[in-house]
Protein backbone atom coordinates (compact mmCIF):
# COMPACT_ATOMS: atom_id res chain seq x y z
CA UNK A 1 0.00 0.00 0.00
CA UNK A 2 1.22 3.40 -0.85
CA UNK A 3 1.65 6.08 1.68
CA UNK A 4 -0.71 8.22 2.94
CA UNK A 5 -1.01 11.96 1.14
CA UNK A 6 -4.27 13.03 4.03
CA UNK A 7 -5.23 11.20 6.88
CA UNK A 8 -8.35 12.54 8.79
CA UNK A 9 -8.09 11.77 12.81
CA UNK A 10 -10.92 11.86 14.65
CA UNK A 11 -12.51 14.34 12.50
CA UNK A 12 -15.75 15.98 14.03
CA UNK A 13 -17.98 19.37 12.48
CA UNK A 14 -21.33 20.66 14.30
CA UNK A 15 -23.59 22.76 13.12
CA UNK A 16 -26.47 24.62 14.64
CA UNK A 17 -25.75 22.15 17.60
CA UNK A 18 -26.19 19.23 15.22
CA UNK A 19 -23.44 16.37 14.63
CA UNK A 20 -22.89 16.85 10.75
CA UNK A 21 -19.36 14.13 11.24
CA UNK A 22 -18.84 12.32 13.80
CA UNK A 23 -15.06 10.96 15.09
CA UNK A 24 -14.38 10.33 11.38
CA UNK A 25 -10.82 8.94 10.68
CA UNK A 26 -9.33 7.61 7.35
CA UNK A 27 -6.56 7.66 5.24
CA UNK A 28 -6.31 8.92 1.48
CA UNK A 29 -3.08 7.09 0.15
CA UNK A 30 -1.10 8.70 -2.34
CA UNK A 31 -1.51 8.11 -6.04
CA UNK A 32 -4.86 6.14 -5.84
CA UNK A 33 -8.65 6.92 -6.81
CA UNK A 34 -10.39 7.20 -3.26
CA UNK A 35 -13.79 7.63 -3.28
CA UNK A 36 -16.86 8.65 -0.57
CA UNK A 37 -20.06 7.44 -1.40
CA UNK A 38 -22.84 7.48 1.38
CA UNK A 39 -26.53 8.47 1.69
CA UNK A 40 -27.90 11.98 1.36
CA UNK A 41 -26.88 14.76 4.52
CA UNK A 42 -23.99 11.73 5.53
CA UNK A 43 -21.47 14.19 5.63
CA UNK A 44 -19.22 13.97 2.44
CA UNK A 45 -19.63 17.41 0.70
CA UNK A 46 -18.40 18.75 4.33
CA UNK A 47 -15.59 15.83 4.91
CA UNK A 48 -14.07 17.39 1.33
CA UNK A 49 -14.50 21.03 2.50
CA UNK A 50 -13.28 19.98 5.95
CA UNK A 51 -9.97 18.84 3.74
CA UNK A 52 -10.15 22.54 2.08
CA UNK A 53 -10.26 24.25 5.35
CA UNK A 54 -13.41 25.72 4.13
CA UNK A 55 -14.94 24.78 7.92
CA UNK A 56 -13.63 24.56 11.57
CA UNK A 57 -13.64 20.97 12.48
CA UNK A 58 -12.05 19.45 15.62
CA UNK A 59 -9.56 16.37 15.35
CA UNK A 60 -6.88 16.74 12.55
CA UNK A 61 -6.43 16.54 9.19
CA UNK A 62 -2.77 15.80 8.18
CA UNK A 63 -1.22 16.21 4.55
CA UNK A 64 1.87 14.57 3.62
CA UNK A 65 2.87 16.81 0.84
CA UNK A 66 5.61 15.53 -1.58
CA UNK A 67 5.55 18.00 -4.01
CA UNK A 68 3.46 21.82 -4.28
CA UNK A 69 0.93 20.78 -2.04
CA UNK A 70 -1.82 22.20 -5.13
CA UNK A 71 -4.59 21.17 -4.78
CA UNK A 72 -7.60 21.18 -7.23
CA UNK A 73 -11.36 21.27 -6.73
CA UNK A 74 -14.66 20.90 -8.71
CA UNK A 75 -17.26 21.95 -5.92
CA UNK A 76 -20.79 19.84 -5.84
CA UNK A 77 -22.33 23.66 -6.74
CA UNK A 78 -21.03 26.57 -9.52
CA UNK A 79 -24.40 29.18 -9.90
CA UNK A 80 -23.74 31.70 -12.38
CA UNK A 81 -25.81 35.13 -12.59
CA UNK A 82 -27.59 34.68 -15.42
CA UNK A 83 -26.38 38.10 -16.72
CA UNK A 84 -22.83 37.84 -15.68
CA UNK A 85 -20.91 38.95 -19.12
CA UNK A 86 -17.40 36.74 -17.93
CA UNK A 87 -16.23 33.78 -20.44
CA UNK A 88 -15.21 30.71 -20.43
CA UNK A 89 -11.67 32.05 -21.06
CA UNK A 90 -12.26 34.66 -18.69
CA UNK A 91 -13.21 32.54 -16.07
CA UNK A 92 -10.34 30.42 -16.85
CA UNK A 93 -7.47 33.03 -17.04
CA UNK A 94 -8.20 34.33 -13.66
CA UNK A 95 -5.94 32.51 -12.23
CA UNK A 96 -3.83 31.90 -15.09
CA UNK A 97 -1.86 34.93 -15.36
CA UNK A 98 -1.11 37.99 -13.56
CA UNK A 99 -2.76 40.85 -16.02
CA UNK A 100 -6.31 41.77 -14.57
CA UNK A 101 -8.91 39.81 -16.87
CA UNK A 102 -10.55 42.93 -17.13
CA UNK A 103 -7.50 44.38 -19.38
CA UNK A 104 -8.00 41.12 -22.03
CA UNK A 105 -6.42 38.02 -22.11
CA UNK A 106 -3.07 37.66 -22.49
CA UNK A 107 -1.59 35.24 -25.94
CA UNK A 108 0.01 32.97 -24.17
CA UNK A 109 -3.22 32.32 -21.61
CA UNK A 110 -5.25 32.05 -24.59
CA UNK A 111 -2.86 29.29 -25.94
CA UNK A 112 -3.22 27.48 -22.90
CA UNK A 113 -6.77 27.40 -21.89
CA UNK A 114 -7.46 26.58 -25.45
CA UNK A 115 -5.28 23.42 -24.97
CA UNK A 116 -7.15 22.84 -21.68
CA UNK A 117 -10.37 22.83 -22.99
CA UNK A 118 -9.50 20.51 -25.38
CA UNK A 119 -8.41 18.06 -22.83
CA UNK A 120 -12.27 18.43 -21.75
CA UNK A 121 -13.80 18.29 -25.25
CA UNK A 122 -14.89 21.61 -25.12
CA UNK A 123 -12.45 23.09 -27.68
CA UNK A 124 -14.24 26.18 -29.33
CA UNK A 125 -16.55 27.27 -26.21
CA UNK A 126 -13.33 29.80 -24.92
CA UNK A 127 -15.58 33.19 -25.62
CA UNK A 128 -18.57 31.67 -24.63
CA UNK A 129 -20.56 32.73 -21.46
CA UNK A 130 -20.16 30.81 -18.44
CA UNK A 131 -23.92 31.44 -17.89
CA UNK A 132 -25.19 30.35 -21.39
CA UNK A 133 -23.42 26.37 -20.42
CA UNK A 134 -25.21 23.47 -19.65
CA UNK A 135 -24.81 21.89 -16.32
CA UNK A 136 -22.55 19.55 -17.88
CA UNK A 137 -20.27 21.48 -19.64
CA UNK A 138 -20.04 23.83 -16.49
CA UNK A 139 -18.68 20.82 -14.89
CA UNK A 140 -15.86 20.33 -17.57
CA UNK A 141 -14.75 24.13 -17.32
CA UNK A 142 -14.33 23.28 -13.95
CA UNK A 143 -12.69 19.89 -14.29
CA UNK A 144 -10.28 21.66 -16.88
CA UNK A 145 -9.55 24.38 -14.43
CA UNK A 146 -8.55 21.97 -11.43
CA UNK A 147 -6.01 20.07 -13.58
CA UNK A 148 -4.21 22.60 -14.35
CA UNK A 149 -1.55 22.97 -13.06
CA UNK A 150 -1.93 19.06 -12.64
CA UNK A 151 -2.67 19.56 -8.64
CA UNK A 152 -1.22 17.21 -6.00
CA UNK A 153 -4.53 16.56 -4.83
CA UNK A 154 -7.39 16.70 -6.60
CA UNK A 155 -10.61 17.02 -4.85
CA UNK A 156 -14.17 16.60 -6.87
CA UNK A 157 -17.42 16.54 -5.05
CA UNK A 158 -20.05 14.50 -7.94
CA UNK A 159 -17.84 15.30 -10.58
CA UNK A 160 -20.12 13.18 -13.18
CA UNK A 161 -22.89 15.14 -11.88
CA UNK A 162 -25.13 16.69 -15.57
CA UNK A 163 -22.18 15.17 -18.22
CA UNK A 164 -23.41 12.93 -20.64
CA UNK A 165 -22.67 9.29 -21.35
CA UNK A 166 -19.44 10.18 -23.06
CA UNK A 167 -18.71 13.14 -20.77
CA UNK A 168 -18.55 10.63 -18.03
CA UNK A 169 -16.56 8.24 -20.20
CA UNK A 170 -13.93 11.43 -20.83
CA UNK A 171 -14.17 12.21 -17.06
CA UNK A 172 -12.70 8.39 -15.77
CA UNK A 173 -10.57 8.48 -18.70
CA UNK A 174 -9.02 11.88 -17.54
CA UNK A 175 -9.26 10.99 -13.44
CA UNK A 176 -7.01 7.43 -14.71
CA UNK A 177 -4.49 9.49 -16.21
CA UNK A 178 -4.14 12.20 -13.56
CA UNK A 179 -3.78 9.52 -10.93
CA UNK A 180 -1.03 7.71 -13.64
CA UNK A 181 1.04 11.30 -13.33
CA UNK A 182 1.12 11.45 -9.87
CA UNK A 183 -1.90 12.80 -8.51
CA UNK A 184 -4.06 11.49 -5.84
CA UNK A 185 -8.03 11.77 -6.35
CA UNK A 186 -10.57 11.88 -3.49
CA UNK A 187 -13.72 12.29 -4.63
CA UNK A 188 -17.86 12.29 -3.85
CA UNK A 189 -19.83 9.98 -5.76
CA UNK A 190 -23.39 8.62 -5.71
CA UNK A 191 -22.81 6.40 -8.84
CA UNK A 192 -21.60 3.19 -7.26
CA UNK A 193 -20.80 1.11 -11.33
CA UNK A 194 -18.54 4.26 -11.50
CA UNK A 195 -16.91 3.94 -8.39
CA UNK A 196 -16.78 0.11 -9.52
CA UNK A 197 -14.98 1.14 -12.28
CA UNK A 198 -12.42 3.63 -11.31
CA UNK A 199 -11.78 3.36 -7.64
CA UNK A 200 -9.01 2.34 -5.40
CA UNK A 201 -10.21 2.54 -2.04
CA UNK A 202 -14.09 3.29 -0.87
CA UNK A 203 -15.01 4.90 1.99
CA UNK A 204 -19.04 4.56 3.30
CA UNK A 205 -19.67 7.42 5.20
CA UNK A 206 -22.78 8.13 6.96
CA UNK A 207 -21.83 10.68 9.75
CA UNK A 208 -19.52 7.82 10.86
CA UNK A 209 -17.26 5.79 8.71
CA UNK A 210 -19.35 2.79 8.20
CA UNK A 211 -16.93 1.06 5.77
CA UNK A 212 -13.58 1.64 4.55
CA UNK A 213 -11.76 -0.36 2.24
CA UNK A 214 -10.60 -1.82 -1.33
CA UNK A 215 -13.41 -1.12 -3.50
CA UNK A 216 -14.43 -4.44 -4.58
CA UNK A 217 -14.29 -5.65 -1.42
CA UNK A 218 -16.27 -2.76 0.69
CA UNK A 219 -19.19 -2.25 -2.17
CA UNK A 220 -20.27 -5.81 -1.70
CA UNK A 221 -20.89 -5.64 1.89
CA UNK A 222 -24.41 -6.33 3.18
CA UNK A 223 -23.73 -3.20 5.36
CA UNK A 224 -23.21 -0.86 2.35
CA UNK A 225 -26.29 -2.38 0.13
CA UNK A 226 -28.18 -1.71 2.80
CA UNK A 227 -27.56 1.93 3.48
CA UNK A 228 -27.28 2.63 -0.48
CA UNK A 229 -30.35 0.40 -1.65
CA UNK A 230 -31.20 1.80 -4.97
CA UNK A 231 -27.44 0.80 -6.10
CA UNK A 232 -26.45 4.35 -5.76
CA UNK A 233 -27.80 5.01 -9.48
CA UNK A 234 -29.74 8.77 -9.84
CA UNK B 1 -5.10 75.04 -11.25
CA UNK B 2 -5.19 78.83 -11.80
CA UNK B 3 -3.02 78.26 -15.46
CA UNK B 4 -5.57 75.10 -16.76
CA UNK B 5 -8.62 77.15 -16.13
CA UNK B 6 -7.08 80.11 -17.99
CA UNK B 7 -6.28 77.84 -20.97
CA UNK B 8 -9.19 76.05 -21.07
CA UNK B 9 -10.84 79.70 -20.56
CA UNK B 10 -9.09 80.33 -23.82
CA UNK B 11 -9.71 77.74 -25.96
CA UNK B 12 -13.63 78.19 -25.10
CA UNK B 13 -12.87 81.77 -26.04
CA UNK B 14 -11.99 80.83 -29.32
CA UNK B 15 -14.83 78.27 -29.55
CA UNK B 16 -13.22 75.17 -29.61
CA UNK B 17 -14.45 74.22 -26.62
CA UNK B 18 -18.11 74.90 -25.60
CA UNK B 19 -18.63 78.37 -24.14
CA UNK B 20 -19.38 77.19 -20.74
CA UNK B 21 -15.85 75.88 -19.70
CA UNK B 22 -14.37 79.35 -18.97
CA UNK B 23 -16.34 79.36 -15.98
CA UNK B 24 -12.97 77.40 -13.47
CA UNK B 25 -16.14 75.82 -11.18
CA UNK B 26 -17.49 73.94 -14.66
CA UNK B 27 -13.79 72.73 -15.36
CA UNK B 28 -13.41 71.39 -11.71
CA UNK B 29 -16.74 69.37 -12.57
CA UNK B 30 -15.58 68.31 -15.86
CA UNK B 31 -12.11 67.16 -14.39
CA UNK B 32 -13.74 65.62 -11.32
CA UNK B 33 -16.32 63.44 -13.76
CA UNK B 34 -13.01 62.26 -15.49
CA UNK B 35 -11.87 61.13 -12.77
CA UNK B 36 -14.94 59.79 -10.92
CA UNK B 37 -15.98 57.61 -14.02
CA UNK B 38 -13.51 55.11 -14.28
CA UNK B 39 -13.16 54.64 -10.32
CA UNK B 40 -16.86 54.26 -9.91
CA UNK B 41 -17.73 52.81 -13.37
CA UNK B 42 -14.87 50.36 -12.41
CA UNK B 43 -15.69 50.02 -8.83
CA UNK B 44 -19.40 49.30 -10.16
CA UNK B 45 -18.92 46.02 -12.00
CA UNK B 46 -17.52 44.36 -8.96
CA UNK B 47 -20.34 46.01 -6.73
CA UNK B 48 -22.90 44.29 -9.35
CA UNK B 49 -20.97 40.88 -9.06
CA UNK B 50 -20.07 40.79 -5.29
CA UNK B 51 -23.86 42.07 -4.74
CA UNK B 52 -23.04 44.78 -2.93
CA UNK B 53 -25.82 47.38 -3.80
CA UNK B 54 -27.47 47.39 -1.09
CA UNK B 55 -24.56 47.69 0.94
CA UNK B 56 -23.33 50.77 -0.96
CA UNK B 57 -26.72 52.70 -0.20
CA UNK B 58 -26.30 52.08 3.16
CA UNK B 59 -22.56 53.84 2.60
CA UNK B 60 -23.91 56.22 1.84
CA UNK B 61 -26.58 56.79 4.17
CA UNK B 62 -23.25 56.52 6.67
CA UNK B 63 -21.48 59.25 5.21
CA UNK B 64 -24.40 61.56 5.57
CA UNK B 65 -24.36 60.62 9.36
CA UNK B 66 -20.36 60.99 9.03
CA UNK B 67 -20.91 64.81 7.89
CA UNK B 68 -23.31 65.74 10.56
CA UNK B 69 -19.96 63.94 13.11
CA UNK B 70 -17.31 65.73 11.55
CA UNK B 71 -19.72 69.38 12.15
CA UNK B 72 -20.07 68.49 15.16
CA UNK B 73 -16.22 68.24 16.39
CA UNK B 74 -15.43 71.33 14.27
CA UNK B 75 -14.28 69.93 10.72
CA UNK B 76 -15.24 73.04 7.91
CA UNK B 77 -18.53 72.75 6.47
CA UNK B 78 -17.35 72.32 2.95
CA UNK B 79 -14.72 69.85 4.26
CA UNK B 80 -16.04 67.56 6.57
CA UNK B 81 -13.23 64.05 5.57
CA UNK B 82 -12.41 63.12 9.01
CA UNK B 83 -15.65 62.97 10.38
CA UNK B 84 -17.37 61.18 6.91
CA UNK B 85 -14.25 58.90 6.56
CA UNK B 86 -14.04 58.05 9.84
CA UNK B 87 -17.91 56.77 9.96
CA UNK B 88 -18.26 55.03 6.99
CA UNK B 89 -15.01 53.51 7.89
CA UNK B 90 -16.14 52.19 11.50
CA UNK B 91 -20.00 51.52 9.75
CA UNK B 92 -18.00 49.26 6.88
CA UNK B 93 -15.53 47.26 8.78
CA UNK B 94 -18.75 46.52 11.39
CA UNK B 95 -21.07 45.46 8.41
CA UNK B 96 -18.09 43.28 6.91
CA UNK B 97 -17.39 41.47 10.74
CA UNK B 98 -21.11 40.96 11.76
CA UNK B 99 -22.05 39.78 7.82
CA UNK B 100 -19.22 36.93 8.28
CA UNK B 101 -20.08 35.96 11.74
CA UNK B 102 -24.10 36.02 11.99
CA UNK B 103 -26.44 33.50 10.42
CA UNK B 104 -28.91 35.98 9.22
CA UNK B 105 -29.34 36.73 5.33
CA UNK B 106 -26.54 39.65 4.66
CA UNK B 107 -29.34 42.20 2.90
CA UNK B 108 -31.29 41.84 6.51
CA UNK B 109 -28.24 42.84 8.48
CA UNK B 110 -27.58 45.83 6.45
CA UNK B 111 -30.79 47.00 6.31
CA UNK B 112 -30.38 47.11 10.08
CA UNK B 113 -27.34 49.15 9.65
CA UNK B 114 -28.84 51.38 7.11
CA UNK B 115 -31.78 52.34 9.63
CA UNK B 116 -29.29 52.81 12.16
CA UNK B 117 -26.80 55.14 10.54
CA UNK B 118 -29.92 56.76 9.15
CA UNK B 119 -31.33 57.68 12.50
CA UNK B 120 -28.53 58.92 13.61
CA UNK B 121 -27.77 61.42 11.20
CA UNK B 122 -31.22 62.95 11.44
CA UNK B 123 -30.83 62.75 15.15
CA UNK B 124 -27.41 64.79 14.46
CA UNK B 125 -28.20 66.78 11.62
CA UNK B 126 -31.77 68.26 13.99
CA UNK B 127 -29.08 69.30 16.30
CA UNK B 128 -26.63 70.28 13.94
CA UNK B 129 -29.07 73.05 12.88
CA UNK B 130 -28.33 75.35 16.04
CA UNK B 131 -25.10 75.90 14.59
CA UNK B 132 -25.45 75.56 10.81
CA UNK B 133 -28.36 76.59 8.26
CA UNK B 134 -29.13 73.38 7.83
CA UNK B 135 -29.67 73.76 3.76
CA UNK B 136 -25.58 74.47 3.76
CA UNK B 137 -25.43 70.53 4.33
CA UNK B 138 -27.46 69.74 0.96
CA UNK B 139 -24.72 70.09 -1.02
CA UNK B 140 -23.21 66.99 0.74
CA UNK B 141 -27.13 64.85 0.22
CA UNK B 142 -27.15 66.17 -3.43
CA UNK B 143 -23.91 67.03 -4.96
CA UNK B 144 -22.72 70.09 -6.01
CA UNK B 145 -20.17 71.42 -8.20
CA UNK B 146 -20.36 75.12 -6.60
CA UNK B 147 -18.78 73.31 -3.22
CA UNK B 148 -15.83 71.08 -5.11
CA UNK B 149 -12.64 73.01 -4.67
CA UNK B 150 -9.52 72.06 -5.93
CA UNK B 151 -8.29 70.67 -2.86
CA UNK B 152 -11.37 68.00 -3.59
CA UNK B 153 -10.16 67.30 -6.91
CA UNK B 154 -6.57 66.53 -5.83
CA UNK B 155 -7.91 64.57 -3.25
CA UNK B 156 -10.00 62.76 -5.79
CA UNK B 157 -7.08 62.12 -8.27
CA UNK B 158 -5.09 60.84 -5.44
CA UNK B 159 -7.60 58.50 -4.29
CA UNK B 160 -8.42 57.39 -7.54
CA UNK B 161 -5.04 56.89 -8.15
CA UNK B 162 -4.58 54.31 -4.92
CA UNK B 163 -7.65 52.93 -5.63
CA UNK B 164 -7.19 52.13 -9.51
CA UNK B 165 -3.44 50.94 -8.23
CA UNK B 166 -5.12 47.86 -5.40
CA UNK B 167 -7.65 47.21 -7.86
CA UNK B 168 -5.53 46.35 -10.52
CA UNK B 169 -3.39 43.60 -7.68
CA UNK B 170 -6.19 42.46 -6.62
CA UNK B 171 -8.43 41.98 -9.46
CA UNK B 172 -8.48 38.23 -10.57
CA UNK B 173 -8.61 37.22 -6.86
CA UNK B 174 -11.63 39.59 -6.49
CA UNK B 175 -13.76 38.63 -9.42
CA UNK B 176 -13.08 34.94 -8.46
CA UNK B 177 -14.11 35.10 -5.24
CA UNK B 178 -17.31 36.71 -6.67
CA UNK B 179 -17.70 33.91 -8.90
CA UNK B 180 -16.81 31.24 -5.89
CA UNK B 181 -15.05 31.73 -2.73
CA UNK B 182 -14.49 27.96 -2.48
CA UNK B 183 -12.83 27.85 -5.51
CA UNK B 184 -10.30 31.54 -4.71
CA UNK B 185 -10.14 29.91 -1.62
CA UNK B 186 -8.35 27.08 -2.87
CA UNK B 187 -6.44 28.94 -5.38
CA UNK B 188 -4.72 30.88 -2.69
CA UNK B 189 -7.14 33.94 -2.08
CA UNK B 190 -8.01 34.94 1.02
CA UNK B 191 -11.91 35.35 1.21
CA UNK B 192 -12.16 37.15 4.50
CA UNK B 193 -8.87 39.83 3.66
CA UNK B 194 -10.79 40.38 -0.19
CA UNK B 195 -14.17 41.45 1.47
CA UNK B 196 -12.33 43.79 4.10
CA UNK B 197 -9.93 45.43 1.17
CA UNK B 198 -12.99 45.78 -1.07
CA UNK B 199 -15.32 47.69 1.15
CA UNK B 200 -12.37 49.48 2.75
CA UNK B 201 -11.86 50.61 -1.31
CA UNK B 202 -15.54 51.12 -1.71
CA UNK B 203 -15.77 53.55 1.15
CA UNK B 204 -13.25 55.27 0.14
CA UNK B 205 -14.47 55.97 -3.08
CA UNK B 206 -17.87 57.10 -2.18
CA UNK B 207 -16.50 59.27 0.40
CA UNK B 208 -14.58 61.33 -2.28
CA UNK B 209 -17.20 61.29 -4.12
CA UNK B 210 -19.79 62.85 -2.04
CA UNK B 211 -19.22 66.62 -2.62
CA UNK B 212 -19.97 65.45 -6.62
CA UNK B 213 -22.69 63.71 -6.53
CA UNK B 214 -24.17 64.31 -3.00
CA UNK B 215 -24.54 61.12 0.00
CA UNK B 216 -28.39 60.03 -1.22
CA UNK B 217 -27.19 59.55 -5.18
CA UNK B 218 -23.82 57.92 -4.41
CA UNK B 219 -25.28 54.09 -4.35
CA UNK B 220 -26.46 55.43 -8.51
CA UNK B 221 -23.11 55.80 -9.50
CA UNK B 222 -21.79 52.60 -7.69
CA UNK B 223 -24.43 50.12 -9.14
CA UNK B 224 -26.26 51.34 -12.53
CA UNK B 225 -23.41 52.06 -14.35
CA UNK B 226 -22.20 47.98 -13.90
CA UNK B 227 -26.20 46.95 -14.44
CA UNK B 228 -26.59 49.20 -18.03
CA UNK B 229 -23.05 47.40 -18.76
CA UNK B 230 -24.46 43.96 -18.48
CA UNK B 231 -27.81 44.46 -21.00
CA UNK B 232 -24.29 44.96 -23.79
CA UNK B 233 -21.06 43.44 -22.36
CA UNK B 234 -20.00 40.21 -23.73
CA UNK B 235 -17.08 39.42 -21.56
CA UNK B 236 -15.32 40.64 -18.72
CA UNK B 237 -13.11 43.25 -20.58
CA UNK B 238 -16.09 44.93 -22.35
CA UNK B 239 -18.17 44.41 -18.65
CA UNK B 240 -15.36 47.53 -17.48
CA UNK B 241 -14.98 49.15 -20.64
CA UNK B 242 -19.36 49.51 -20.75
CA UNK B 243 -19.10 50.54 -16.92
CA UNK B 244 -16.66 53.20 -17.44
CA UNK B 245 -18.30 54.96 -20.72
CA UNK B 246 -21.54 54.46 -19.06
CA UNK B 247 -20.42 56.15 -15.79
CA UNK B 248 -18.93 58.83 -17.91
CA UNK B 249 -21.44 59.57 -20.28
CA UNK B 250 -23.99 60.48 -17.44
CA UNK B 251 -21.47 62.30 -15.20
CA UNK B 252 -20.33 64.55 -18.52
CA UNK B 253 -24.21 65.24 -19.37
CA UNK B 254 -25.46 65.18 -15.80
CA UNK B 255 -23.36 68.23 -15.20
CA UNK B 256 -24.31 69.81 -18.52
CA UNK B 257 -28.22 69.57 -17.41
CA UNK B 258 -27.51 70.69 -13.71
CA UNK B 259 -25.51 73.78 -15.27
CA UNK B 260 -28.04 74.89 -17.61
CA UNK B 261 -31.17 73.87 -16.15
CA UNK B 262 -29.54 74.71 -12.59
CA UNK B 263 -30.54 71.91 -11.07
CA UNK B 264 -28.55 69.37 -8.16
CA UNK B 265 -25.53 67.91 -10.15
CA UNK B 266 -25.81 64.25 -8.29
CA UNK B 267 -29.89 64.30 -9.24
CA UNK B 268 -29.13 65.17 -12.88
CA UNK B 269 -26.16 62.50 -13.04
CA UNK B 270 -28.41 59.66 -11.82
CA UNK B 271 -31.48 60.40 -14.25
CA UNK B 272 -28.75 60.52 -16.77
CA UNK B 273 -27.56 57.38 -15.98
CA UNK B 274 -30.65 55.64 -15.37
CA UNK B 275 -31.48 57.18 -18.89
CA UNK B 276 -28.68 54.88 -20.22
CA UNK B 277 -29.64 51.92 -17.89
CA UNK B 278 -32.88 52.02 -20.18
CA UNK B 279 -31.56 52.79 -23.12
CA UNK B 280 -28.68 49.79 -23.01
CA UNK B 281 -31.71 47.61 -21.70
CA UNK B 282 -33.54 48.39 -24.46
CA UNK B 283 -30.65 47.22 -26.81
CA UNK B 284 -29.84 44.40 -24.83
CA UNK B 285 -33.32 42.85 -25.67
CA UNK B 286 -33.01 44.21 -29.73
CA UNK B 287 -29.78 42.83 -30.13
CA UNK B 288 -30.88 39.18 -28.61
CA UNK B 289 -33.83 39.00 -30.52
CA UNK B 290 -31.62 39.30 -33.59
CA UNK B 291 -29.59 36.38 -32.70
CA UNK B 292 -32.42 34.26 -31.91
CA UNK B 293 -33.98 35.28 -35.56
Amino acid sequence: MTPPLIEFVDVTIARHRERLLSRVSLSVSERTIHVIVGPNGAGKTTLLTAALGLVSFEGRILAHWRRDGRIGYVPQAFAVDASLPVTVEDFLALTRQRRPVCFGVSASTRARISALLGDVGLRGLERRPLSVLSGGELRRVLLANALDPLPELLILDEPASGLDESGVGQLEALLRVTRESGSTVLMVSHDLEQVRRIADRVTVLDRVVVSDGPAAETLALDAVTALLPSGGRR
Amino acid sequence: MTPLYQWAASLAERGILPSDFQYPFLIRGFLCVLVLAPILGGLSHLVVTRRMAFFSAALGQAALTGVAIGLLFGEPLNAPYGGMFGFCLLTTLAMVYVKRHATLPPDTLIGVFHALTLGLGLCLLVALTRQFNVHQVESVLFGSLLTVTDADLLLLVGVGLLVAILLVREYNKLLLDSLSPPLASVSGADSAFLEYFFAVILTLSIVVSLKVIGALLVEALVVVPAAAARNVAGSARSYLAWSIVVAFLAGAGGLGVSTKLLVPTGGAVVLAVSGIFFITLAAGVYARRRRTI
